[in-house]
């Protein structure tokens, strides 16, 4: 038996399955929730039930306190109804969010390439005729067989292609999700996956220049709203500073370099850690903050920054943009928050940095 | 047939700017630097106020509608105390000393920023941080009131609650307090933030509230407790507005960086300084105890601010200047300052008493590099005293910090045998220190700390004259408030109360 969820200040109403979580209903309706941790850790998701009830579920003790369910608050990403709700939720308008609904997709693995030593591109072609609705920027749910489980992975390809999209992943090393891709996965296998998900879009209403920094296998997104800003015609000036340890883990090198070539707003910033010491590379050394900071003389003012990378990178960039006086309202990350992030002490200084 | 067509409510962004920014306006006929003298003279430079962001929006009808609410729930408990008797419900009367010396020292400190807050939301030209100060500024009287309702019931029944209000101008540990607040109060608008806003609220109100809450729970004082619960539920707000305030400064212009940097220091050292006050009072006045100052501050100090300044690092903020100090302070300060209460118990409005045997087991335990080694054989002395029929007081008149106002009696940060004393010679006269912590504070700024009123030497001036016992009047330091616990008709009344009451 499912229930009606109304949900205030927007006044639409959805119908929420029978354990399904009222986030899950929400996001599937393309209805956006702020949420992050989706465990019940964080307390991003927190809502007011106005009337009706709900069963918290997995919500963590501290992250909803008991004075908190008393005044009838609950974890939207834990709460499933028991009777038909009307909820009110912090929404805010997000002009450049699509709030696309979330749909499960049935798909087969068209092709699978090396791009590095440890990253492989995954194509997957979608059933339905209509592919996937997406922005730039968002990433999906991979199912995984044999009680896996699933796996976030970003869009690398571009919303201008929505029957066959394209994921970069990288091996992680004693990781059960990404061995089986790299191991078992084979071109012509049938998968499923859900979505789209996440916030991490372009701000196209800002109308402003725009700073894209990447890293290791983060270099999905950005190359998805970055070909996509181009391919509109975007005339503000965009940067890409891309960081990898080696140039053989430089993967989409001379992709970007072509880019750059056909499109005067477009700057490339390659940088290798590890050049090595044969004289052959000619570009930045350094990690991506070190070329940024070069690149723009220190001066991040007036742009947009977008960061995707491993958490080691975004820290030290951030720290960069903040010190060039770039601050939290101009910075864009795309966050996963694990069960350990939750339980670090952390200042409410942030909030999305 | 009309469909009846539910309006849209609006969402709490939208409510927040009608109901706060769309409420300022323009000036026509005078200037903004007329209207608004006190925002340059700090050096802070602001260059948008609009960028001054109130990640809580609250508006202030819904502000109403929360408080009253607080307000009805506080005052049927305080009634349902007052009516119980619920003073006999505490552990034992040497409870009292911890609630006296808060009421005493802090509470009058809530008066303070509420007029502060009052002043500052004011003198602020965006109207986020005008609103955010008036609420503030009326979140602090209610807690003073709230914290003096109920402690008048106390007040019936004991001594040392009478006079709060001269006590707090006129007794000399309250001084400490009362200093700290002067000099926020007497600060630029967006010292006076940094000061109570970002220093006390954010960085140490969790050391001061959560131990003396716990405190009061532990020892079955509901009536405390629960004016605890009422304040808190305003802290969250109001670390919120120290923090915006920081990252607005920090954010509008470079320049800013090195003044916060130095209000930072300043004010992050002050605050340590008065709470070692209540170091002394988790440690040595609680009858039941919650946890050592030493845990206290690992938990709410080192990993609090340590998750903070690591934050505020990317702003290009340092931790505080004197940090370390503070830090090898923390096994020595609550031993130093109750040992200094003890001594001068005859001048004090609540009553001490040396540590029991199960008091030093405790203390042996939670200070296992210090109690024992430095300041057990100073209790050992005190109480041998008393067992010989004397007792263990010190009639000379301590020499007190001109900074912080607490007597000179900690000692060097690297040698606990070694009191600290530092001076500095200004204008023909000399200042003495506690700590190279104060001596910097006066260094900065000494114009303002010459004028400090300090509680000893007006005690030598005209009219008292050196006369004790005048003082002591005057100070409403009555000797039944004052020296040793065992001694005490509050003790006495309270035992033949209790009896009374568990024989009915």
């Amino acid at each position: 038996m499912s229930f009606e969820v109304t949900i205030e200040p927007l006044g639409q109403t959805i119908e929420v399955e029978e354990e399904q979580t009222i986030l899950d209903a929400a996001l599937r309706a393309g209805i956006y929730l702020p949420h992050a941790c989706c465990h019940g850790l964080c307390a991003t998701c927190k809502i007011d039930v106005l009337d009706g009830e709900v069963d918290h579920g997995e919500a963590s003790s501290f992250a909803l306190m008991d004075f908190e369910r008393d005044e009838n608050k609950c974890l939207a990403c834990c709460a499933i109804p028991e009777s038909d709700l009307v909820i009110e939720a912090e929404i805010e308008e997000d002009p450049d969010s699509r709030n696309l609904p979330v749909q499960d997709y049935q798909c087969t693995v068209s092709r699978i390439e090396e791009l590095t030593p440890t990253i492989k591109g995954i194509w997957l072609k979608i059933a339905d005729a209509d592919g996937i609705e997406f922005q730039a920027g968002q990433y999906i749910n991979l199912n995984l067989p044999d009680d896996i489980g699933s796996r976030a992975f970003s869009i690398a390809s571009t919303p201008a292609e929505p029957g066959e999209i394209e994921l970069n992943i990288r091996k992680v090393p004693g990781g059960v999700g990404t061995a089986y891709i790299h191991d078992e996965l084979k071109e012509g296998d049938d998968i499923t996956f859900s979505g789209p998900y996440g916030r991490f879009f372009v701000k196209k209403s800002a109308d402003m220049p725009m700073i894209f920094m990447a890293g290791g296998s983060g270099l999905s997104s950005p190359r998805s709203m970055i070909m996509e800003l181009l391919e509109e015609g975007c005339e503000h000036p965009i940067t890409l500073v891309y960081g990898q340890r080696t140039r053989e883990e430089l993967y989409y090198h001379d992709e970007f370099l072509a880019l750059a070539k056909k499109y005067a707003n477009f700057t490339y910033i390659p940088a290798l850690s590890d050049a090595g010491d044969d004289g052959v590379w000619q570009g930045e050394v350094g990690f991506v903050h070190e070329a940024a900071q070069r690149a723009f003389n220190g001066d991040f003012s007036g742009n947009k920054a977008y960061l995707c990378g491993p958490p080691l990178m975004i820290d030290a960039c951030i720290n960069t943009l903040m010190q060039g006086r770039l601050f939290e309202r101009d910075i864009y990350t795309e966050k996963f928050i694990s069960a350990a992030d939750a339980q670090q002490v952390r200042s409410p200084l942030f909030k999305n940095i | 047939m009309d469909i009846k067509k539910t309006p849209k409510k609006l969402n709490v962004k939208e409510k927040y700017r009608l109901m706060t920014r769309d409420l300022a306006w323009e000036p026509s006929y005078r200037d903004e630097k007329e209207i608004y003298p006190y925002v340059d003279y700090e050096g802070i430079k602001v260059h948008d106020w609009s960028k001054w962001e109130d990640p809580f929006r609250l508006t202030m009808d819904a502000y109403w509608k929360y408080q009253a609410e607080k307000e009805r729930k506080y005052y049927a408990i305080i009634d349902a105390h007052a009516q119980n008797n619920g003073h006999l419900n505490v552990t034992d009367a040497r409870y009292l000393t911890a609630i006296k010396l808060f009421l005493q020292s802090i509470s009058p400190g809530e008066y303070a920023s509420h007029r502060g807050f009052a002043r500052v939301g004011r003198e602020f030209a965006g109207v986020g941080p005008q609103v955010a100060c008036q609420m503030q500024s009326i979140d602090e009287i209610r807690h003073a009131q709230t914290q003096v309702h109920a402690m008048s019931n106390y007040n019936k029944f004991y001594n040392g609650f009478k006079d709060f209000a001269n006590q707090r101008d006129r007794i000399w540990y309250t001084s400490v307090a009362r200093s700290f607040f002067d000099d926020a109060m007497s600060a630029g608008p967006f010292e006076f933030l940094i000061a109570i806003g970002f220093s006390f609220e954010y960085v140490l109100t969790n050391l001061l509230f959560v131990p003396f809450m716990s405190g009061a729970a532990y020892n079955g004082d509901m009536a405390t407790c629960t004016f605890g619960f009422s304040a808190q539920s305003d802290e969250a707000r109001h670390m919120t507005l120290g923090l915006e305030c920081i990252k607005f400064m920090l954010e509008q212009d470079p320049d800013n960086i090195p003044i916060v940097q130095k209000w930072i220091d300043k004010w992050f050292w002050r605050g340590c300084r008065l709470l070692t006050l209540v170091a002394a009072m988790m440690d040595y006045m609680l009858p039941k105890r919650v946890m050592s100052w030493r845990e206290a501050w690992n938990i709410y100090g080192v990993e609090n601010g340590n998750a903070l300044f690591r934050d505020l690092a990317r702003y290009g903020i340092k931790p505080p200047m004197h940090w370390d100090d503070v830090e090898k302070s923390i096994d020595h300060t609550s031993h130093q300052i109750m040992l200094g209460l003890y001594q001068w118990k005859f001048g004090t409005a609540f009553h001490s008493w040396t540590p029991t045997a199960s008091d030093i087991e405790w203390l042996k335990e939670k200070y296992p590099t210090t109690f024992e080694k430095y300041y057990l054989p100073r209790w050992e002395y005190a109480i041998a005293q008393k067992e010989n029929g004397g007792e263990y007081n010190n009639f000379g008149l301590p020499k007190l910090c001109q900074t912080c106002q607490l007597p000179c009696l900690f000692t060097e940060p690297d040698d606990p045998t070694q009191l600290a004393h530092r001076e500095t010679e200004y204008e023909g006269e000399k200042y003495h220190f506690c700590s190279d912590g104060c001596q910097h504070v006066f260094e900065q700024e000494p114009e303002k700390y010459v004028q400090a009123w300090l509680p000893m030497p007006s005690m030598m001036q005209e009219p008292l004259k050196g006369d004790l016992a005048a003082w002591m009047e005057w100070a409403s330091l009555e000797p039944t408030a004052s020296g040793e616990y065992a001694n005490s008709e509050d003790k006495a009344n309270f035992e033949k109360w209790r009896k009374q009451v568990s024989t009915d």
